[in-house]
């Protein structure tokens, strides 16, 4: 049996904004969204912001309820039963929020512990465990008000840890981290992936699914997109090469004159300092190269490299159908 | 759920404690609900009461505390996403929920000593309690009824997040009906029945009778059901306002 299953869930928020003439908005987050995650399994939901991520979270956390379709977690209902999901699941979320600041970590942790029943006679000593995996020990007794972003988010693992749930969320982990935190905390997350933890983890950062993740599924628009090992679906574009080409002061014009180029199947730029990295997609592979530096005659070019295709490529690929 | 009660009982007040903004209304509110009260009964009242009418600024502050204070504590939940983590925990949120009121409540004893002392030393108040145990007695029964009747209005803001403003309404209102302002004889008789099923009123009668010689322990038993019959109350109340705010999703604030 699958440890979570989300088979054809649809969500739609309607609100009403005005005092007179109200007029109703509705906004469908998810569209027919169905997967389903193994035992022991980590599991990555990919996705643009607003794509669905965090609301297909909410469902299977009980926090939200489907408008259709089911989901069950370790085979009970989280709309239905979320008294039988509760004490299942550790739900963690990225950010800052989510913590008593005026409180020290400590005091946050022996909170939680009781709110999520942890027997009193191991309540120290797991709480002592978790300070150590997340590596605040030391820092325990200062209050939480004054934790860097990163000491925070650790301080969030070990409350979603507390009660040693067998199934983890985990909703973009490593948002607003410096790449050392951000690195530390995806060393917990596969410490607890070994441990033989299932984990639904959300993401934007690719290379972070392609490290942790045994499947991952995207979602783009509320809508799963693609969904299998990381490999199969760099497989799916592994018959291009990725050209990219480091510009200063690329327009508008030029990109769209780059998009209408033939052979070419997608194009995203990325600001890097000051310079801009245009990352070309084709099936037509180094021959590419030299009517990309056409288009772009009369622009300062830095430096044009050709290289496989990585999951990025992949998610961005998927994602611009949509 | 004994142990998250005492556990958020702690937790809330520690929060309470350590905001200078509710450290400062604490210190004003009691001297502004003190002063009204002692010039509504005027400079030639009995020292009764003046210390009835201290009592009365003092359960006013515990009610303002709970419904004002309270509505605040549940919207910074929100705010500081914690509202979401007590929802999904698996104690019920009656449980989570009571703590915070009755932490708000408590914070309000506060303000009873600050009435005291303010009404004692700016207008000459005498400061003597007939019966200490049965006054202790009538605090704590009036902290818990006052923190559970809050609870009932607590639960709309798991659904509502502009229901802090229902709490700021209902001060008055409350203060009027019990008999915190004026004397209930110069009050509708129509409000009597309102006024019987409010803590408040039994709260200060409590009080005002073990302050000044009375029999204080049918007050007290009356803080004590009502007490009970607000948690049967309220219980339901957040499971319903807790199922729609699920459905919709109104538990977070952005």
């Amino acid at each position: 049996m699958a440890a979570i299953e989300v088979d054809g869930v649809s969500r739609t928020f309607r609100s009403r904004p005005g005092l007179f003439k109200r007029r109703t908005i509705e906004v469908e987050a998810l569209r027919d969204v169905s997967f389903s995650i193994e035992a022991g399994e980590l599991f990555g939901l990919l996705g643009p912001n607003g794509a669905g991520k965090t609301t297909t979270i909410k469902i299977l956390t009980t926090l939200l309820l489907p408008t259709s379709g089911s989901a069950r977690v370790l085979g009970f209902d989280p709309a239905s039963q979320p008294t039988k999901v509760r004490p299942l699941i550790g739900y963690v979320f990225g950010g800052d929020r989510g913590l008593y600041d005026r409180l020290s970590g400590l005091d946050n942790l022996g909170y939680f512990a009781d709110v999520y029943r942890v027997p009193v006679r191991s309540k120290a000593a797991r709480i002592d465990e978790l300070l150590e995996l997340v590596g605040l020990r030391g820092r325990e007794r200062e209050r939480v008000e004054t934790y860097s972003r990163g000491m925070k988010q650790r301080l969030h693992i070990a409350r979603g840890l507390l009660h040693d749930p067998p199934v983890l969320f985990l909703d973009e982990p490593t948002i607003g981290l410096d790449p050392v935190g951000a690195r530390e905390l995806r060393e917990t997350v596969a410490t607890l992936r070994d441990a033989g933890k299932t984990i639904l983890l959300t993401t934007h950062y690719m290379f972070e699914a392609d490290a942790l993740c045994g499947r991952v599924a995207v979602i783009a628009g509320g809508r799963i997109v693609a969904q299998g090992t990381p490999s199969l679906l760099k497989a799916g574009i592994a018959d291009r090469t990725v050209i990219e080409v480091e510009a200063y002061g690329v327009d508008d014009a030029a990109l769209d004159r780059i998009r209408a180029l033939e052979g070419v199947s997608a194009v995203t730029v990325e600001a890097r300092d000051q310079a801009q990295a245009i990352l070309v997609q084709s099936r037509l592979g180094a021959q590419l190269i030299q009517p990309l530096l056409n288009l772009l005659d009369g622009v300062s070019v830095s430096s044009v490299t050709a290289r496989e295709p990585t999951l990025e490529d992949a998610y961005v690929e998927l994602v611009g159908r949509e | 759920m004994i142990r998250a009660f005492a556990s958020g009982l702690r937790v809330h007040l520690v929060q309470l404690l350590r905001s200078p903004f509710d450290i400062i209304g604490m210190l004003v509110w009691p001297i502004i609900f003190a002063s009204i009260a002692y010039y509504l009964i005027g400079v030639d009242g009995s020292p009764g009461l003046l210390l009835s009418a201290s009592l009365g600024a003092a359960v006013m502050m515990m009610w303002s505390q709970v419904i004002v204070g309270s509505g605040f504590a549940l919207d910074n939940q929100r705010i500081q996403g914690t509202l979401e983590l007590l929802v999904a925990a698996p104690v019920p949120l009656a449980v989570l929920f009571a703590p915070i009121m009755i932490a708000s409540a408590m914070f309000g004893l506060y303000g009873l000593l600050v009435t005291l002392v303010w009404g004692r030393f700016a207008f000459g108040i005498p400061f003597r309690i007939d019966d200490p145990v049965a006054f202790a007695a009538a605090t704590g029964s009036s902290i818990v009824a006052i923190g559970l009747l809050g609870m009932i209005a607590a639960s709309t803001f798991v659904l509502y997040r502009a229901a802090f403003y229902l709490g700021v309404a209902l001060q008055y209102p409350v203060y009027i009906a019990c008999g915190l302002i004026v004397p209930f004889s110069v009050l509708p008789g129509w409000l009597d029945p309102i006024s019987w099923l409010l803590a408040p009123t039994w709260g200060l009668r409590g009080l005002r009778e073990a302050a000044l010689g009375g029999d204080p322990w049918p007050d007290i038993g009356v803080c004590l059901l009502l007490s009970a019959a607000y948690f049967v109350i309220a219980v339901p109340c957040l499971w319903g306002f807790e199922r729609l705010a699920r459905g919709r999703a109104t538990l977070k604030l952005a």
